[in-house]
């Protein structure tokens, strides 16, 4: 469960990134975060991985209080949270088993169980022919495709994404979305994105942010205008 | 292995100044340790020799030294007195000089001294014992020893404290170099450090890989400095074992342990090989620990 109440985001530049925001995610909901861009969405699913600290208000997440003082779990969190990036974050020098792999290493598995986790997520993401290959011999879409795998392995129960299309084809945004449908039913699903056109596809609640503030909470299947 | 020669490949300019400075200041470092070591065998060796040796005239009846020895006795200002025939003494030069027939055909038990060994109880008799035996006309020579002591144990504590200088600097340079290099090669992995923090790596998962290359390096910069050092000492080993004649034995205590520096022993270059080792990892492990903590800090 997340929950954000009355929290605040101020850079020391002095601009309001999240002003007095307060939502309630409940396990295995699946929200799409929208709104222009400036509107505070990144700012948002950066306190939820606790990169950076809210100024005031308070966050919890799967019962970690991320606006407690001495708060030193970071790694236990970020361990049950999976990334997507709209830039995908992949390591180029690494093929796409090592990439995936990575999420599993850090937890210190045997080989033999990461082989098996990373090989599970690849053939759930449709790549099990190219676990050999590097990024750059992927297309965009399949670079994302090993980015889901990557988030998805090591039982996490949190996935963030932050404009995961923003860098696709309109086939294989559609693609993406569908594996984040698939891996929602037991996975809470988190999506910033200004891809309008597919919020309203997906029929799913969606928090509204601009300037910082939260304009609207809609539920599920609610068309936004 | 593979990653940190993966890493060494792709970094090979900042990997060659890591090895270059870490095999300048183990060289030194090690070098420095040894000269230590065998300054204090040469003390130790000094300190066990007699404190006045005195030789009488060839010519000197044993009886008139046995006197000597006597009335020295009962001075009560020795703690003993070894008495050293023409005989005895012919045979300790056949001893030391066994390798050397022409040394040995040359000389004969006459024409060695026969002398007196003398330990005092406190070092202040060393001069009133020396003034003694210099006013007997049957005694060709007194060796003191006070000065060569003296001077033995000035020049040990000089080494030190110049080591400990030479030494406190070699490692501060070291580190810093050493931590900036590891810093460019933290920044060249920051997109995967980036990402491992967002997976939920902890810092010691970071800080691994560049751990094991420092060891790697600290490991690698000793074996090259050791081959070297016994390279140097081989090339030297005749002129050593020429200024050392004469010295049966070298030995130096290492908490509790007596270690024989010369003749050449195993034990020793064990020794200096892990403390070689040792300060190598020490140095660079450090490094990279200053490095990822700076980084990760920032």
């Amino acid at each position: 469960m997340i929950v954000f109440e009355n929290v605040t985001k101020t850079f020391p530049s002095g601009t309001i990134a999240l002003n007095h925001v307060s939502f309630e995610i409940k396990d295995n909901e699946f929200v799409f975060i929208v709104g222009p861009s400036g509107a505070g969405k990144t700012t948002l699913l950066k306190i939820i991985q606790r990169e950076i600290v809210p100024t005031s208000g308070t966050v919890l997440v799967e019962g970690f209080d991320l606006t407690a003082k001495d708060f030193n779990q970071t790694v236990p969190l970020r361990r049950q949270i999976g990334v997507v990036f709209q830039d995908f974050k992949l390591l180029y020098d690494k093929n796409v088993f090592e990439n995936v792999a990575l999420a599993l290493k850090i937890l210190k598995l045997p080989f033999k169980k990461i082989k098996e986790e990373v090989r599970k997520a690849l053939s759930f993401v449709g790549l099990s022919k190219k676990e050999a290959f590097f990024p750059i011999q992927l297309s965009m879409g399949e670079q994302q495709r090993v980015a889901i795998a990557r988030a998805v392995v090591g039982e996490r129960k949190i996935i963030l994404a932050d404009e995961p299309t923003g860098n696709l084809d309109l086939k294989s945004s559609w693609e993406i979305m569908r594996l984040f449908q698939k891996i929602s039913h037991n996975k809470t699903i988190i999506i910033a994105t200004h891809n309008l056109g597919i919020v309203n596809d997906f029929k799913k609640r969606v928090v509204s942010l601009k300037n910082g503030q939260m304009l609207k909470d809609s539920k599920k299947g609610e068309y936004l205008l | 292995m593979r990653e940190v020669l993966i890493s060494i490949k792709r970094t090979p300019f900042q990997s060659l100044a890591s090895f270059l400075i870490l095999f300048f200041v183990l060289f030194l470092v090690s070098l420095l340790f040894i000269a230590l070591s065998f300054f204090h065998g040469l003390l130790s060796y000094v300190e066990t020799r007699p404190q006045i040796t005195v030789y009488f005239q060839t010519n000197t009846k044993e009886s008139d030294i046995f006197k000597a020895r006597e009335e020295l006795i009962n001075s009560g200002k020795v703690s003993s007195v070894r008495y050293i025939s023409q005989k005895e003494a012919f045979r300790i030069y056949q001893e030391i000089n066994k390798d050397n027939p022409l040394l040995l055909e040359m000389v004969s038990a006459d024409v060695l001294p026969p002398s007196l060994e003398i330990y005092v109880k406190k070092p202040e008799y060393l001069a009133q014992i020396a003034e003694f035996f210099k006013k007997n006309p049957a005694v060709d020579e007194v060796q003191y020893q006070k000065n060569v002591v003296d001077r033995l144990i000035k020049l040990t504590s000089l080494l030190r404290k110049a080591s400990t200088i030479v030494v406190s600097y070699l490692v501060l340079m070291s580190v810093f170099v050493l931590a900036t290099i590891f810093y460019f090669k933290i920044l060249q992995k920051k997109d995967e450090i980036e990402i491992l923090q967002l997976l939920g790596a902890n810092h010691y998962y970071i800080f691994q890989p560049f751990l094991k290359e420092a060891v790697f390096f600290g490991f690698f910069s000793s074996i090259v400095v050791f081959g070297s050092l016994l390279g140097i000492f081989f090339y030297f080993y005749p002129f050593i074992n020429n200024s050392l004649q004469g010295i049966t034995q070298l030995t130096l205590v290492l908490f509790s342990y007596e270690i024989s520096l010369w003749p050449m022993n195993y034990l020793f270059l064990f020794i200096v090989f892990v403390f070689t080792t040792f300060f190598g990892i020490l140095i660079t492990a450090f490094s990279a620990f200053i490095a990822v903590n700076h980084y990760l800090k920032k």
